[in-house]
């Protein structure tokens, strides 16, 4: 079990969240009659879950900060904009 | 050169333990590149219209061939090609290109159904489904058959015939190719199972038409004339607009991903503590995106 970090060990089930919130948005996109639009809003959803996971991640770890923020905001914002610019 | 490398890629007291590329800045540079990238695909397609493109090898015969392969596959007899039927929906395409529109109905209201009378095409039913920028017939079709409104039309038992445009042209600045499918089943056929001769022609057609969904609607702006030709194509090699932001796209996030592995792999080594986010979780996230990205569809439909 030593290939599970840390931090996947100490918060298993805030960990496992995030990995069903990925989940759902895979399963919802490749298996799911979605059209274009709907796809864009599944990759919304999964952005927004991921960037609010991340500040309760934090608060409940006593490291929120603005800097953490920003830098979770920014990976939301890089997957919206390089996905869904030019391919929906 | 080795120095300057391990800076961005390795977290050291130096970059403050934190790889350089995972910062925020260079975060916010890569997307501001991403960003710059599209403008310049979209200047060079408004300056240069036809520079870029997305080249095709459909051709009428073979959308013809896989519709009637689908509908083998449903136990439906296949379509008949109908010369009126293939006139309009080339005129269907060209009018887009003319136009610059990406819709059943034209901005200035001419809707599908004008195109069938314009050829004198009377039917008792009809339908119209549209795709453009797929390279082959294989991912044109797999696009209508996983659109519940467009399946419908290819496996509609109530068509006997068909009409199939291709045509090159330039929509938006960008070279493309335009498909357009018009389903019909002629009046004439109607009264010919007819068993009383006296029953009056049907005088308002019922049409059976696309729904109108939620996909892409591209921002279209220059128009030029068409260079059309149904049943053939020409294959042209254009700079994909596509392959060029999927190509940029996946070298951002897999370069990001890479950095998140060894910035990982160093932290836990050297038990660095410090306040940043998970990388776990980032690389599960950019992970996700780049599945999506790199599994991502040609070609719209309509």
């Amino acid at each position: 079990m030593k290939i599970i970090p840390k931090e996947i060990k100490q918060k298993p089930i805030e960990y496992m969240v995030l990995a069903s919130i990925f989940l759902l948005g895979f399963l919802i996109y490749f298996f799911a009659d979605v059209n274009s639009h709907e796809k864009r809003l599944v990759v919304y959803f999964m952005a927004a879950s991921y960037f609010f996971w991340s500040i309760y991640h934090h608060y409940k770890r006593g490291d929120l900060s603005i800097s953490i923020v920003v830098e979770y905001l920014i990976m939301a914002l890089m997957g919206i904009v390089l996905l869904t610019v030019s391919f929906f | 050169m080795k120095h300057n490398l391990s800076y961005y890629f390795i977290p050291q007291e130096k970059n403050n333990y934190r790889a350089e590329i995972l910062k925020n800045g260079f975060l916010m540079m890569l997307v501001g590149f991403y960003l710059i990238n599209q403008s310049v695909i979209k200047l060079i397609g408004t300056i240069k219209p036809g520079v870029l493109g997305y080249s095709s090898e459909i051709t009428a015969q073979k959308v013809l061939d896989q519709t009637n392969l689908q509908r083998l596959n449903n136990g439906l007899p296949p379509l008949k090609l109908n010369s009126l039927l293939s006139e309009s929906a080339t005129k269907k395409a060209k009018d887009m290109f003319s136009h610059n529109y990406w819709a059943h109905t034209s901005p200035s209201g001419t809707t599908p159904w004008d195109f069938f009378k314009a050829v004198d095409y009377r039917y008792s039913v009809a339908g119209e489904n549209l795709a453009r920028d797929f390279y082959d017939t294989e991912s044109l079709m797999n696009g209508w058959m996983n659109s519940p409104t467009h399946k419908a039309n290819i496996i509609n038992s109530k068509y006997q015939e068909i009409g199939i445009g291709v045509v090159n042209g330039t929509l938006g600045g960008i070279k493309t190719t335009l498909v357009v499918q018009h389903f019909g089943t002629p009046l004439v056929a109607i009264a010919n199972i007819q068993p009383k001769p006296k029953t009056p022609p049907i005088e308002a057609p019922a049409e059976i038409k696309t729904e109108i969904d939620k996909t892409l609607t591209p921002n279209n702006q220059v128009t030029t004339p068409v260079n059309s030709k149904i049943l053939s194509e020409q294959k042209s090699d254009y700079i994909s607009p596509l392959t060029i932001n999927k190509t940029v796209g996946i070298i951002i996030f897999s370069l990001i991903i890479i950095v998140l592995f060894i910035d990982g792999y160093f932290t836990l080594k050297n038990g660095v503590n410090r306040l940043t986010g998970s990388n776990i979780s980032h690389i599960g996230f950019l992970l996700i995106i780049l599945l999506f990205m790199l599994y991502q569809r040609q070609g719209a439909i309509f």
